[in-house]
């Protein structure tokens, strides 16, 4: 039994283990923090908003735009080299990107959710794909998407990543390597010192062409030295970037949990979901719990998707929301949908789940695979591993 | 009521409509299969090397004779969906070619051209294809993706009028009917170019390759570069696969730090290739990053930051060339747009554009010559016999090609302020392609 | 007799009528394909509505099953290359039929988890089979991966694709007048209730999956012929979304309303796509669009507040009327207004780069005035002529 599992573990590089499971706890912190939203506005309604993907397009929509203002678009970063971003500038983004979701989440509540409150839910569930393809359609023709625009890499004060040497390569090995740098080094001088001479870097005259086949094969040895140090060494690599993000998340949901279960308010959206009319009996007035609840959720969709697009980078369309969006959706439900807790389960469970896939190298399959252990873990506990499997009809 | 009493309607009702069909004189398509339906990863290289394989098989409807003195041109492409950054580009090249044409007329005939959404969406690009057709078109032109290319070819197989892709890279597609035409080039051109710059021009030997596993445009490309790379003796160390619109690749790259190669072909679009040079950087994989047209937006130096910078790709034309008609194009497109083209579907559209209309020239004057009324069919042979066109994206010979253009491709380097030409490579420059 | 006289009345003026769409738009190339995908929406939204209204069980796979009919007749087409020998139109039922009865197994497989899951998880696990059918072909090389299949032969036939379109409007709708029928509604309303009723539940829900997922294959495998070439990007997951949204609109549970939806729904866009004035594609200012939107949104809170709060009839007329004519009065005061401000007035857009956006408009719409569906529970019958008639002779 073990002899047939061995080639399957062989393939398996343990050493790259820690970080994977890093990889997978940063890419989950962002599914989590969407997912809040689906999960509260869930917990208070039973309504599904498919709208909240496009939410989050329109945070990041909303930090791009931002930063333009700010002067950050391509043209006068290149014209002003100097010019660079701070903490300051990323909070304003931050700010900027909760406060546009929050208020667009509480704005389609009314337009579009309000009406439908007491409609069979499936109606509001169509109402909310029909505000989904509306944002992304008529996105389209106001916001910038041809090219995809991304947020420049100046605004980030935050680059470069933290390493955190678990072992060691050994000194030998980092000895070749020094050696081996320092040959490639001196080859790569050589060839430079011939390249004033020549035609262009790759139309070389013979001596050109000898020296440059010297240094490949220096860089060849010095790149095969470091492939040793590399498989010696084990090390979490954290981009600072997502550090921040992860931190930020993690703040993000503190204060959430802080609001929901130590504030007047939250104590509202509490009973409000416990007992949706039961509450408004006991004169709760749940039509503003219901307007701040979609105000928090969205507004962490802005968060997310405000980090996403400035630590990443990421070029955005008006779909951009999409991706995250199901993903979101599915780490909610994962977690019990209307659990707010289950919700930040859910997330880190999605990237852990991901993260650990592409590991064992079936990146190619990684989201169905992601979607096969959802559909296991709900056959077990069908309510979600923290949400409680009530009979509910659509 | 019982099942019974369900079912027996029901199977009568299915008897009958079987029955009917059978004898219903329907206008079923004639089987013509072709050898070259192989629709797997594997690169036949017969376009880039200049061999004429065996004649493509004739279109099944057509030709249609042009009433009036007006001829319409019908453009597909993607408006909405995920598509519509290229698509939009292509448009705008698209409309500018038909804006140098002086009085929008050729001979006698006023040419029109007429756009059609496709939505991203195959099945939506045949309708549109279908209601140009039915609107009167005489040429179709589009659509920057391959999936939807495809759906178009079937209704020029079907009504015969021809077809100029724009940027339809997947390499069987012109195999299927003989009045299918691309200014792109295959993915049997790119991935050879690169997999031969990487190997001789960069002297790297162990690649991996990142492959966007949701773009066929992406699987062929990596597909085609392995081919090659691995006959010239490199070896791939690694594939990592990701999809579409991902944001975070850690995963995958921490699986590639571990393989330790000494290049990496990123054959996606640039909308995650920027973001992925990034995070490739911050986990501290120094090796050099190449990778296909898809890489060509000024986005791309935008998003992948400094981490793009010194990345090589393959390209149809460069900014800094100094063939006037780029020169001219590049002043033209940002005249009239103000801004330069975003995509590389830019010069591409324009140029397919502009192959049509300088064929229809040559099939107006034929039919002027043969004193017979101009057609599709015509028109086709007129685009089938272009040599040596003067397009943005390259000289474009299409006689004798089986509609895959010869075209030089360049190799470019991305710098802080754009991209800087490196190398050409011509079809015979390549090597390990038989 | 009498029974089957209907029975057999219905099903001679069926089979002509499918026969007549194809004599009438056989000639017309561009109707021609609109019309038989027009039938396979219908279909696709009959038998979602199996699952969905009639049974009540939250799918949004539906894209899936699509697939999986397409992919089925596309791999054997591939992998059996010597049927192409039969004649185009027994081939063509007999990839029906296969791929009726390979997405049937596909749909028990799925509506097995059905028996313990209810609601948004039974949703999320339906949409999540879509997505892993896609990812799985999009990997799987030798069935085209990313690239695609192409389809031999291509077979353009309006009279299969409707008659399957009937088929399964038919067998839902005969499904619902047995005693059987009931029992899927009864799971619908209450499961409890039902079991108790001594329904089995579990069997209702897989057997409302398997004939749903069915159809759908059915559907799949003329889609393949029909387009001659298929790739996971046909089949996107909001597909799914739309045949939904198509099943809710036309009325949970309402065959009628599923069948007139679907139509509508798939005309929209390609109807927008049509449109012009004069040969030239009809083209409005953004100042134009917003305007618009501005008083389409005012108009349709007014009609829903007259419809919510307003209970004399000619107050409600009044005031649906001055919906209408205020939304015109706004259009034009706003795009004049708007013309002026740069951004919204220099940018010209035609209607077809707008087609989903009224899409998605009409959606929220139709879902804000009536939740219930256009049809509601209602359904289409001779029963309405035959009430109109006995309402006339009262009269």
């Amino acid at each position: 039994m073990i002899g047939e599992w061995t080639p399957l573990i062989a393939g398996l590089e343990f050493s790259i283990l820690p970080q994977q499971l890093a990889n997978g706890i940063l890419l989950g912190s962002i599914y989590a923090l969407i997912a809040l939203g689906y999960t509260m506005v869930y917990g208070v309604l039973r309504l599904i908003n498919f709208a909240h993907g496009e939410v989050f397009m329109l945070g990041a929509y909303t930090a791009l735009l931002v930063s333009w203002k700010l002067g950050f678009t391509q043209e006068n970063v290149a014209q002003h080299p100097d010019i660079n971003g701070s903490i300051l500038t990323l909070v304003l983004l931050l700010f900027c990107s909760m406060a546009v979701c929050g208020i667009v989440g509480v704005v389609i509540e009314l337009l579009a959710y309000r009406p439908m409150r007491n409609q069979p839910r499936i109606a509001a569930l169509i109402t909310a794909i029909g505000v989904s393809l509306f944002l992304q359609y008529s996105g389209q023709l106001f916001l910038p998407n041809s090219p995809p625009p991304s947020i420049n890499q100046k605004v980030n004060p935050i680059q470069g990543a933290t390493n955190i040497p678990l072992r060691k390569a050994s000194a030998e090995t980092l000895n070749n390597v020094s050696t081996t740098t320092a040959a490639y080094e001196a080859a790569k001088a050589a060839f430079d010192a011939q390249l004033p001479n020549e035609e262009s870097r790759f139309q070389l005259s013979p001596t050109g062409q000898a020296l440059k086949e010297t240094m490949d094969e220096a860089n060849r040895a010095r790149t095969d030295a470091e492939a040793t140090a590399n498989s010696e060494r084990v090390e979490i690599i954290l981009p600072n970037g997502q550090i921040v993000m992860f931190f930020s998340a993690i703040a993000l949901m503190v204060g959430l949990h802080f609001l929901v279960n130590h504030t007047k308010i939250g104590r509202g959206m509490r009973a409000a979901s416990h007992d949706f009319d039961t509450a408004s009996l006991m004169g709760i007035n749940v039509n503003r719990i219901v307007t701040f609840t979609f105000f928090i959720g969205s507004a962490l969709a802005g968060a997310g998707a405000m980090m996403n697009a400035t630590f990443l980078g990421t070029p955005l369309t008006t779909f951009y929301g999409v991706v995250p969006g199901v993903k979101a959706f599915v780490a909610a439900v994962l977690g019990g949908i209307g659990n707010i807790r289950g919700a930040l389960l859910g997330g880190l469970l999605m990237g852990l789940a991901e993260a650990l896939v592409a590991w064992a190298g079936y990146a190619n399959m990684r989201d169905a695979i992601a979607f096969l252990i959802l559909i296991f873990v709900l056959l077990f506990k069908p309510g979600g591993l923290l949400g409680s499997a009530a009979v509910e009809k659509v | 009521m019982t099942w019974k009493q369900v079912l027996l309607p029901l199977s009568a009702s299915v008897i009958a409509g079987a029955i009917i069909a059978g004898c219903t004189p329907s206008t079923p398509a004639e089987d013509s299969t072709t050898g070259g339906t192989s629709t797997t990863g594997t690169t036949s290289t017969s376009g880039s090397t200049g061999e004429s394989t065996s004649a493509r098989p004739a279109p099944k409807g057509g030709p249609v004779a042009i009433e009036g003195n007006e001829i319409k041109l019908g453009l597909v492409v993607s408006r909405g969906g995920d598509l519509r950054p290229w698509g939009v580009d292509c448009e705008n090249g698209a409309n500018l070619a038909m804006s140098e044409l002086e009085g929008g007329k050729i001979g006698d005939y006023s040419v029109k051209l007429m756009i059609q959404d496709s939505n991203s969406n195959p099945a939506e690009g045949k309708s549109a294809a279908g209601k140009l057709v039915n609107d009167g078109a005489s040429v179709l032109i589009g659509e920057v993706a391959s999936g939807i290319t495809a759906t178009m070819a079937e209704v020029s197989m079907d009504t015969g009028v021809p077809i100029v892709a724009v940027g339809a890279t997947r390499t069987d597609l012109s195999q299927k009917v003989n009045n299918f035409f691309r200014v792109c080039y295959t993915d049997a051109f790119q991935g050879p170019v690169m997999a031969n710059f990487a190997y001789f021009d960069l002297g790297l030997r162990k690649v991996a390759l990142v492959t966007d596993k949701s773009q066929p445009y992406s699987t062929g490309l990596s597909d085609s570069f392995r081919q090659i790379f691995t006959k010239l003796g490199g070896e791939i160390v690694d594939e990592q696969f990701y999809q579409s619109k991902d944001t975070q690749f850690g995963a995958i790259v921490t699986n590639l730090k571990s393989s330790n190669p000494d290049g990496l072909f990123l054959s996606g679009y640039f909308n995650e290739v920027g973001p992925l040079a990034r995070q490739l950087r911050d986990a501290g994989i120094k090796a050099p990053l190449m990778g296909g047209d898809g890489w060509d937006s000024a986005e791309l130096i935008s998003s992948g930051g400094d981490a793009i910078v010194g990345g090589y790709f393959c390209n149809h034309y460069n900014a800094e060339e100094d063939r006037p008609v780029v020169k001219s194009f590049l002043d033209a497109f940002k005249a009239k747009y103000s801004a330069p083209p975003a995509t590389t579907m830019g010069a591409l559209g324009y140029d397919a554009t502009k192959l049509v209309l300088d064929a229809l020239k040559r099939a107006i004057d034929t039919a002027k010559a043969e004193n017979k009324p101009l057609d599709t069919l015509m028109i086709t042979n007129a685009i089938e016999n272009t040599e040596n066109f003067n397009g943005v994206s390259g000289v474009i010979t299409l006689k004798g090609q089986n509609g895959d253009p010869l075209k030089t491709a360049l190799v470019v380097e991305v710098q802080k302020t754009g991209f800087k030409f490196a190398k050409s490579f011509k079809p015979e420059d390549i090597k390990g392609v038989d | 007799m009498k029974f089957w006289g209907t029975r057999l009345g219905s099903i001679v003026l069926a089979v002509a009528g499918c026969y007549l769409l194809q004599t009438i738009f056989q000639g017309n190339p561009g109707m021609n394909r609109l019309v038989v995908l027009a039938c396979l929406w219908v279909t696709l939204s009959v038998s979602l509505n199996l699952i969905n209204g009639i049974t009540g069980q939250f799918s949004i796979g539906h894209a899936g099953f699509w697939m999986t009919g397409a992919y089925i007749s596309g791999v054997i087409m591939k992998f059996q290359p010597q049927l192409k020998s039969m004649p185009a139109m027994q081939l063509l039922l007999l990839m029906m039929l296969i791929a009726f009865i390979g997405t049937g197994i596909m749909g028990l497989l799925v509506g097995l988890p059905s028996l313990r899951l209810k609601g948004d998880y039974l949703a999320i696990v339906t949409l999540g089979f879509g997505e892993i059918l896609r990812i799985v072909v999009n990997a799987s090389e030798p069935i085209g991966g990313s690239y695609g299949l192409f389809v031999e032969p291509k077979v353009n036939s309006i009279f299969i694709a409707a008659m399957l379109a009937v088929i399964t409007i038919a067998a839902c709708r005969n499904l619902l007048q047995t005693a059987h029928g009931l029992e899927f509604l009864s799971v619908r309303e209450d499961e409890v209730a039902s079991q108790a009723m001594g329904v089995n539940n579990t069997t209702i829900k897989v057997v409302a999956f398997v004939i749903g997922a069915a159809f759908a294959g059915a559907a799949g495998a003329v889609f393949a012929h029909l387009e001659g070439f298929i790739s996971p990007t046909s089949f996107p997951m909001a597909f799914s979304f739309i045949v939904l949204t198509m099943v809710v609109l036309g009325g949970t549970g309402s065959i009628t309303g599923s069948v007139v939806a679907a139509i509508v729904l798939f005309a929209i866009p390609e109807y927008l796509r049509g449109m012009s004035v004069n040969g030239e594609p009809l083209r409005f200012t953004l100042a134009g669009f917003v305007a618009f939107a501005i008083a389409g949104i005012g108009a349709l809170a007014l009609a829903k507040y007259t419809q919510d709060r307003v209970h004399d009839s000619k107050g409600k007329l009044i005031r649906y009327i001055g919906a209408v004519v205020g939304a015109i009065v706004v259009t034009g005061v706003f795009a004049a207004i708007f013309r002026n401000i740069p951004a919204l007035g220099g940018k010209e857009i035609g209607v077809d780069q707008i087609r989903y956006v009224i899409f998605s408009l009409v959606l929220i719409a139709v879902m804000l005035l009536r939740p219930q569906g256009v049809f509601g529970h209602h359904e289409f019958g001779w029963h309405w002529f035959k009430s109109k008639k006995s309402q006339e002779t009262v009269a």
